[in-house]
């Protein structure tokens, strides 16, 4: 029961996760109960199996790269805390004006952005990069060329110094006049 | 020590008589249908209890929160939504729309997954700037512009719609039952004193009382069964059956003080029908059969059902399978047909849903018992989480569990609505009536509406579904191409 093991979430816990991530106390012991409640082993820790078990979250195209970018810390691991679980989450806080924090600023919605093309995790974004997200993305339902011309068309576009790769610096250019402060961001009920 | 058990056993002698009066009296009323009164009473008087324990719970998380206020300054984006000011639902009646609460996030709804989504649902119309601004870019691909899916994506993780609805409905206040609570029982001393009198009440008094009242309900039902084969087949025989059937489930009714309000009662399910209603729990066939008699459909089960469930097949019709026979469905459908074309057959009762939900929402209909092309009945039942949840977590606990735990519940209060009778369109598929069926089920019981597939309790989202998101994005992509 989610509700019960929500007391064992014991205070320098929240407070210290409040200091780390921003969320408050009270939306920090919600998520507790949420991510209890998507332990199915009760094991405190969540698999990459219990994140896919949600059929929202399954049937969505990126579901698997979405998942992917709570296991990015450490690669031996193959299974998220209660932690590691928040400071992901707290990348979709909306900014605020006067609070400053680590985990929220667009910098780092950015390079959470950027990530989920970076396969490889090589701080570059090559073409078969974005090809294989734009796979994820259409299926089958488009052409091999179409999505080749797709591909080739962003790279070109946002590639300034010629070597046929995105990097993070590049990235930030392109999406320059995008509101990431908004697309990145969920709107957190007190 | 002989002082003591003498006194035990001389206050044992003088409080048996009373019990054995009562238990008479509860098992006589409850047999011809009739109530005093006292239930509804008792149900009054746990809803002043709980009104005072909110209260009581409020002004000390106000105490509380004084003491730590830190000025916690939102502007923007994140919206000033206070949640405590529900306290409006207590005037309202149960069965009004209580689907999403406790929410923690507000979600942006430009982007919503569903197994599949309707075909007219493609043109999604730009109400207002926030989607506006995607649908531009969709004029051709951009880096950003899957970041709509990232951000529909992590919003799943924190909510979603369909794994909530498999796990015990979260309460607004606290309804002093341990299982429901969050930390609340030591707020203050006379809420603590409270609750050990309510837990005295219902694990010494009620539960025994229970137990004693619910065996005998089962017993008799056994004995009625059996008693009922030996009869020769008739019309005399069909009506012992209907009055035996109605009383047995009236007295296992008491047993878990079930507080049931029929209405509409001008649309009751008339033999040789199909009566489809929405699924909490195994306690759903109770409630139902405590108006009027059924035959049952459903798998074979062990243990303490299956002896119930053979009991009930020795007298009337019913109809159970094996499991390995469920994915015969023609099978299972030719029954039904079969016992739809006897006009002397009692209504039969189907759960579509196929699992039991949280009673906050209703999920798809299965659509074999709308290719039956017989009228159907559709009722709505909702269940008052205040008192006692209903939900059978069958993952979690086992039926005989189940049981003790609505017995040492406060009561299970519900509502039924049978509603007018329903038939196919000409034209229209099993599939389409299933869902016109369901949304009108949904509406009644203000239960939330959700296309997803309720057996996502135990298996994966397919496959096809994700296709179909695919498409989806393939078509936008297309269209600027």
């Amino acid at each position: 029961m989610g509700n019960r093991s929500s007391l064992l979430l014991r205070e320098e816990e929240i407070a210290q996760i409040q200091t780390e991530t921003g969320f408050t106390p009270n939306q920090i012991e919600r998520l507790y109960s949420r991510f209890t409640s998507l332990d199915r082993g009760d094991c405190g820790t969540l698999s990459r199996d219990d994140f896919l078990r949600i059929p929202e979250l399954a049937i969505n195209p990126l579901g698997e790269r979405i998942v992917n970018s709570f296991f990015q810390n450490d690669d031996f691991n193959d299974r998220v805390n209660f932690r590691q679980f928040m400071q992901v989450l707290a990348h979709f806080i909306p900014i605020k004006k006067n609070k400053e924090n680590k985990l929220n600023s667009r910098e780092e919605k950015l390079r959470f952005a950027f990530k989920m093309y970076d396969l490889d995790n090589d701080d570059m974004i090559s073409k078969d990069e974005l090809l294989a997200i734009l796979h994820m993305m259409v299926g089958t339902n488009i052409s091999e060329e179409q999505l080749n011309s797709i591909a080739e068309r962003s790279i070109t576009e946002a590639d300034e110094d010629g070597d046929q790769m995105i990097s993070f610096e590049e990235f930030c250019k392109a999406l320059q006049r995008t509101d990431v402060e908004q697309k990145m961001s969920i709107r957190f009920l007190n | 020590m002989a002082m003591l058990l003498t006194i035990l056993s001389i206050g044992g002698s003088i409080l048996l008589t009373p019990f054995l009066m009562l238990l008479v009296c509860i098992i006589f009323l409850a047999s011809i249908g009739k109530s005093i009164g006292v239930r509804r009473l008792y149900v009054k008087t746990l809803l002043m209890i709980f009104e005072y324990g909110r209260k009581d719970i409020e002004t000390a998380l106000k105490n509380n929160r004084k003491s730590e206020k830190n000025e916690d300054i939102d502007e923007g984006y994140s919206e000033e939504i206070t949640l405590e000011k529900n306290n409006e639902n207590y005037s309202v009646s149960n069965g009004v729309a209580n689907g999403r609460n406790n929410t923690v996030i507000n979600k942006d709804d430009n982007l919503v997954f569903v197994p599949e989504p309707p075909q007219t649902k493609t043109e999604e119309k730009p109400s207002n700037d926030v989607i506006v601004q995607p649908k531009e870019k969709y004029n051709d691909f951009e880096l950003s512009t899957v970041y709509e899916y990232v951000k529909a994506g992590v919003e799943a993780i924190i909510e979603d719609d369909v794994t909530s609805r498999f796990e015990a409905e979260e309460l607004k206040n606290w309804n002093l039952l341990i299982r429901t609570n969050r930390g609340h029982e030591f707020i203050s001393w006379k809420l603590t004193f409270i609750w050990m009198c309510g837990f005295c009440v219902r694990y010494f008094f009620l539960f025994p009382l229970r137990v004693i009242i619910c065996c005998f309900g089962v017993g008799f039902l056994i004995v009625s069964t059996f008693s009922l084969s030996l009869l020769p087949k008739g019309s005399a025989k069909r009506w012992l059956n209907e009055m035996g059937y109605k009383i047995g489930f009236r007295v296992i009714g008491q047993g878990i003080s079930a507080e049931i309000t029929m209405h509409n009662v001008q649309w009751r399910p008339t033999r040789s029908s199909v009566c489809v209603a929405n699924h909490t729990s195994p306690i759903d066939v109770m409630v139902l059969s405590t108006d009027n008699c059924y035959s049952l459909i459903g798998q074979r089960h062990g243990g303490f059902l299956g002896i119930f469930q053979r009991a009930l097949a020795r007298a009337s019709p019913h109809i159970w399978f094996e499991r390995s026979e469920t994915r015969d469905r023609h099978a299972v459908t030719n029954r039904l047909k079969e016992h739809v074309s006897n006009p002397k057959n009692p209504p039969i009762l189907i759960f579509p849903e196929g699992t039991c939900i949280n009673n906050t929402s209703v999920m798809q209909f299965k659509k074999g018992s709308f290719e039956v092309g017989s009228v159907i009945y559709p009722v709505a039942i909702k269940y008052d989480p205040r008192f006692g949840d209903a939900f059978w977590n069958s993952s979690r606990y086992s039926m005989l569990q189940y049981l003790y735990m609505m017995m040492t519940s406060w009561a299970i209060v519900c509502d039924v609505w049978y509603l007018p009778p329903m038939y196919q369109n000409e034209g229209e598929t099993a599939i389409d009536f299933a869902n016109r069926v369901k949304s009108v089920i949904a509406k009644q019981g203000g239960l939330v509406d959700l296309m997803w597939d309720g057996q996502l309790k135990r298996v994966k989202a397919k496959k096809e579904w994700k296709e179909r998101q695919q498409e989806e994005f393939s078509k936008r992509l297309i269209k600027a191409e």
